[in-house]
This record gives C-alpha cells, sequence and structure tokens, in this order.
C-alpha cells in the first residue's frame, strides 16, 4: 500500500513538473517568441453557388447575378444643389451556409442629407445598449431578391448582435460588427494621494453607423471622382470573421493568428447632382416613400406601351449594310424597291419598332449611285408594320406598287407629292390607310 | 496533522499547475501550428476599364440646369474608360435595350445617336412622342454618357420609360 502511494506521489511530481514544463514553455514562446502570423480574408462578389458562368447569363441574369458585393453604396453629393442629398448602403449577404441563390439577401440604411465622419461624435455606451440599437436617423430597408424592399420591424437589424453569411472564395463564412474601440484615461484621486494615477478604461462599440460614415467618406475621397467605380476597403477594424466548420457545424473564431485583416470590394456610385426622385435611391424608395419626386409640376406618365420609331430612307445602314435593296427592271427601265434581307431581319426581331419610310425620288443619294427608283418590289414591305409611307419627287412620275408590296404592313399614311401618280396601289395594299396629298 | 494539511495543499497547488498546464498546453499547440492564411481573393482590376461600352442600371433621371435656356434635359454619367473603341477603322452597332439603333454617327472617339418614342394610351393614342439624343464619348481617362431631350413632359415620360424597362445600352464591334 505504502509503495503504491509513493508511486503514485511520484507520478503526481512528475507529471506537476512536465506541466510547468509546458507552462515555462507557453510563457516563453507566447510572451518572447516574435514570430507573427497574419490572416488575411478577402470578400469579393457574393455570388450563388448554383448561379451559372456569367457567359451563360442573359442580359437580364446578369444584372441581376452577376455583380453583388457585400457592400454597395449610392451617394448623390448634390453638389449642382438640383435634388437633395441621399446616401445609401447595402449589404448584400446569405442566409444560410449553403450560399445558394434562394438564400440572397440584402440589408440597407439610407441617409437623407450629407452625412460626414466628422459629424460623428463617439458617445460611449453600455454594451447592452451598443449591442442592441441601430444609429437613429436612418431609414432601413430589407429585400430578399434585389428588387422589393421593405422597412419596419420584421426586417433584419443592422446592430452588433447581427451576424451574416458571406461567401468567401465559395466557402461560407460569417461576418460581424462586434469590435471596439478603447483606451485608458489617467487621473489622480484625492485618495492615490498624488502618488499614482488612477487608470479609467473607455470603450467605443463600433456600429453601423461608423461603417456608414467611413464608406461614404471612402467615397467621397476616391480618385476617379464621380461614376461608378469600385474600391476595396479594409474592414478589419470592424468585422470579425469566422470561417465555417463543416464538421462541427459551428463558425470558429480565429483566436491564435497575431493579424488579421479583412478587405472587401465597395462598390459604389457617386453623383455630382442631388437625389431628385425614388428610382434613384438603391431601394427604390427614399424616406420610405416609393412615390418620393420632388419636382414642382408633376406630369401624368401612365401609358400603355411605348414603341421606338424608325425612319428608313435610302441612306438607312445597319453594319454597314444597306436597307433597301434595289432589282433593275427592263421593262420599267428603272429600279424596283423592297426592303433589305438585312432589314426584314432585324424588324422580325423587333416587334414593338414603328417604322416610318421616306423616299425621295430624286435624292442626291440615288442619284449619285444612278438609281432611279420607279416603284416599289413586289412583296416590298410584306410584314413589316408601317406607319407612314412618304414619296417625294420634283416632277410629275408614275410610281408603280407592285403586287403585294405593301401587304400586312398595316399602312395608317401614305403621303406623296402631287405630281406622283401611284399605279397598283389596290393589289399592293391590304388594310385602310389614309392618303396625303404634300 | 501538519504533514496532512501540507500535502493536501500540495496536491491541490498539484492539480491547479496541471490544469492550467492543460489550456496552456492547448494553447501553445495552437500558436505552434498556428500559420499566415489567405481566404479568398479580390480581383477589381478589369473594373477600371471596360472591353466595350456597356451601361445598364434600373432607371434614369434627366435634370435641367437652371441656367440653360434652351428647355433642356439631360442625364449625363461618368463611366469606365473603355479600352481600343475605334469608330474610324471598326464598325459597331449601337444596341439601346434590344432596339438596335440606325443612322447613328460613328466618329473615331464618340458615337451619337438619336431614338424616336412614341407613348401609347390605353386607347391607341399616341400621348407623348419624345425625341432623345444619345452621346457616347471615349476619353482617354473615361467615357463619358449623356441622354438628353427637350421639354419637362418627354422627359418625365422617358424616365418612366427607364423605370419600367431599365436601361441596357451597348456599342459592340462587329467582326
Amino acid at each position: 500500500m505504502k509503495l503504491i502511494k509513493t508511486l503514485a506521489n511520484c507520478c503526481l511530481a512528475f507529471i506537476t513538473v512536465i506541466a510547468v514544463c509546458v507552462i515555462i514553455a507557453f510563457v516563453y514562446y507566447h510572451y518572447f517568441v516574435k514570430d507573427i502570423t497574419t490572416g488575411t480574408n478577402y470578400i469579393d462578389n457574393q455570388i450563388g453557388l448554383d448561379i451559372k458562368k456569367a457567359d451563360d447569363l442573359t442580359d437580364e441574369e446578369k444584372d441581376e447575378f452577376e455583380e453583388r458585393y457585400f457592400i454597395e453604396a449610392n451617394f448623390y453629393s448634390n453638389a449642382k444643389n438640383n435634388g437633395i442629398a441621399l446616401q445609401e448602403m447595402k449589404l448584400n449577404y446569405f442566409t444560410d451556409y449553403q450560399l445558394m441563390s434562394t438564400g440572397y439577401r440584402s440589408t440597407g440604411m439610407q441617409f437623407l442629407g450629407d452625412l460626414k465622419q466628422e459629424d460623428l461624435r463617439l458617445v460611449e455606451t453600455t454594451e447592452e445598449q451598443a449591442n442592441r440599437d441601430e444609429p437613429q436617423n436612418f431609414t432601413y430597408y430589407d429585400t430578399t431578391n434585389g428588387i422589393n424592399w421593405d422597412g419596419g420591424k420584421l426586417r433584419t437589424q443592422l446592430n452588433r448582435e447581427t451576424a451574416f453569411v458571406i461567401s468567401i472564395d465559395g466557402k461560407p463564412y460569417q461576418i460581424q460588427l462586434d469590435k471596439t474601440y478603447d483606451w485608458t484615461t489617467y487621473s489622480r484621486q484625492w485618495y492615490t494621494l498624488w502618488i499614482w494615477n488612477k487608470p479609467t478604461k473607455h470603450i467605443i462599440y463600433y456600429n453601423y453607423l461608423n461603417v456608414f460614415a467611413d464608406c461614404m467618406q471612402a467615397i467621397r475621397s476616391n480618385s476617379a471622382g464621380y461614376g461608378d467605380y469600385y474600391i476595396t476597403v479594409d474592414l478589419s477594424e470592424y468585422f470579425t470573421i469566422r470561417a465555417f466548420d463543416s464538421d462541427s457545424g459551428k463558425y470558429k473564431t480565429d483566436d491564435v493568428t497575431d493579424i488579421i485583416k479583412s478587405y472587401s470590394v465597395l462598390k459604389f456610385h457617386y453623383d455630382e447632382n442631388g437625389a431628385r426622385n425614388s428610382t434613384q435611391s438603391m431601394f427604390k424608395c427614399i424616406d420610405c416613400n416609393p412615390k418620393y419626386d420632388i419636382s414642382d409640376e408633376q406630369i401624368d406618365t401612365t401609358y400603355w406601351q411605348e414603341r421606338m420609331t424608325y425612319t428608313l430612307n435610302d441612306t438607312s445602314k445597319l453594319n454597314g449594310a444597306e436597307m433597301f435593296a434595289y432589282r433593275y427592271s427592263e421593262v420599267y427601265d428603272g429600279y424596283f424597291l423592297s426592303l433589305s434581307m438585312v432589314g426584314k431581319k432585324l424588324f422580325a426581331d423587333m416587334p414593338r419598332a414603328k417604322v416610318n419610310i421616306m423616299l425621295d425620288l430624286n435624292s442626291e443619294y440615288l442619284a449619285a449611285k444612278k438609281i432611279k427608283v420607279v416603284g416599289l418590289d413586289y412583296n416590298a414591305f410584306d410584314g413589316l408594320e408601317i406607319d407612314t409611307l412618304t414619296i417625294k419627287s420634283n416632277s410629275p412620275v408614275t410610281f408603280y406598287l407592285l403586287e403585294k408590296s405593301l401587304n400586312d404592313t398595316q399602312l395608317k399614311t401614305l403621303k406623296h407629292s402631287g405630281g406622283i401618280v401611284l399605279d397598283g396601289l389596290q393589289g399592293a395594299v391590304n388594310n385602310e390607310y389614309s392618303e396625303v396629298v404634300i | 496533522m501538519k504533514k496532512v494539511i501540507t500535502m493536501l495543499i500540495l496536491y491541490l497547488l498539484s492539480f491547479v499547475i496541471i490544469v492550467v498546464a492543460v489550456f496552456c498546453g492547448i494553447r501553445l499547440y495552437k500558436e505552434i501550428k498556428a500559420e499566415s492564411y489567405i481566404n479568398g481573393s479580390i480581383d477589381i482590376s478589369n473594373r477600371f476599364t471596360q472591353e466595350s461600352f456597356n451601361y445598364s442600371s434600373t432607371s434614369a433621371v434627366f435634370y435641367h440646369d437652371l441656367y440653360d435656356d434652351t428647355d433642356t434635359y439631360s442625364f449625363e454619367k461618368d463611366l469606365l474608360k473603355v479600352e481600343n473603341f475605334d469608330g474610324a477603322k471598326k464598325t459597331y452597332q449601337v444596341i439601346l435595350n434590344d432596339y438596335v439603333l440606325l443612322n447613328t454617327e460613328i466618329n473615331a472617339g464618340s458615337v451619337f445617336a438619336t431614338v424616336d418614342m412614341d407613348f401609347y394610351d390605353t386607347s391607341g393614342n399616341i400621348i407623348n412622342s419624345a425625341v432623345m439624343k444619345i452621346s457616347v464619348k471615349f476619353l482617354s481617362n473615361k467615357t463619358t454618357l449623356t441622354l438628353a431631350t427637350t421639354g419637362k413632359e418627354n422627359a418625365s415620360f422617358l424616365e418612366q420609360y427607364f423605370a419600367d424597362n431599365g436601361i441596357r445600352l451597348r456599342i459592340m464591334e462587329i467582326l
């Protein structure tokens, strides 16, 4: 029994000695070895892992999916004094670690005015208050699809307790505004007997007001000036980034690396003008009003449909190819005009286009090419919707409209000079139209 | 009794040292094993210039200069520099919201185009006909885009159109 007790005491003493060695090793390594490790996080585009490559996206899809940076900002400086100063910032993130586009979410804050860093007063608050409260005098918005924004209580709160999931190199990370700025002041007290100064620690808990003001300052001081640009900002002062450990399902804080830097792309629009209406806001709302407009005179712009109007003449070209084709007829001793294949294909792809045709039989262009147009060819404009066809000539002439040359064109108005006699009109058009002599 | 108390204190001290050593050991292992790392990358080098002109936005707002007596309303934008634009040697096509623009004036370093747009009410009548001039200038350090129209009513209808449909303006080289 005594032997066992002695052995146990020896083991304990041995383990204690080893423990002391470990402690000494730790103290030595921690305080005297000056090796430095650095961790760098680069926060780039926040694109869902399920989004196809950019080349496979349509233009509309590219607008929605291709660019989605963690921080985006909109700054109407009103330097021209033609609207109101407006500052906006939104954070794009995911709601879960799967990083799919279905988990997209954005939360933003809006300030009416020009908030500058020097306007900020660093106020000491309790930790609880700092964690819970959002900056005052801002309007907040939330969206899941980037189109429909809403505010109110049911949106994501932008306070220190909020942690977002972001994508770095296609892997999930958590980012949280939780850092502080602290300093110590020393003051003499009566009880310190003028022997030593009593230290007092001050802590400022950063909030999104600080981030917002710094982003606006970064935009204001960008070297390119007004426009749409990208810069990289250092978020290390404010945010902590935690990597997702898929084995444990936890976001783990890096408490070992000596220096951790976190950089993010800031995409912004910086405008010399002031904001005039809510369409200029990245939230499509100003001061929670989607119809915000400071124009003194409102114009009712309600419409059913818009149509782009094209006026084609003998000089009209597409990619260097003429829009009109000419076929020579020995019988009529002149050329019959029709819409070229390039033109037919172009307008077939643009069904909302409205076309006017202007033919000047004495134009310099036709004269230079020695083309004497005597009429419209068979099926010249078949199927092309024409609003107005104008035919001009300085001298009396017969203009031949061959069969179905204006069939299915829904021609509305046919204008021609008084000296022009139209031949074959009945077989050329299959709808009612108004004829105007000019 | 004194010996027992001494032994107890020694045991307690050993226990505390071992517990502290466990924490120190874990920490020491982490610190020794720690390495510098880089997560992700940022590449915005291609965000300072663009290969071809491409502008898209969800809206356009036309401003009227108070000192301008021509009733012109314009939307001006400074954009990224476009590399290798040469209207004198190459052929380009201008496309606005899927509409190919004809009769464009393409110069060595600039593009001008005119857009005529009619707006209809629910009865099919034209309630506004707006003419918008597009000007794109390719400068050495940036590209400037200007959309201009005459009259507040035309500007308002065009603003409504762009708010409804967005604006996608492309100048594509035809190879």
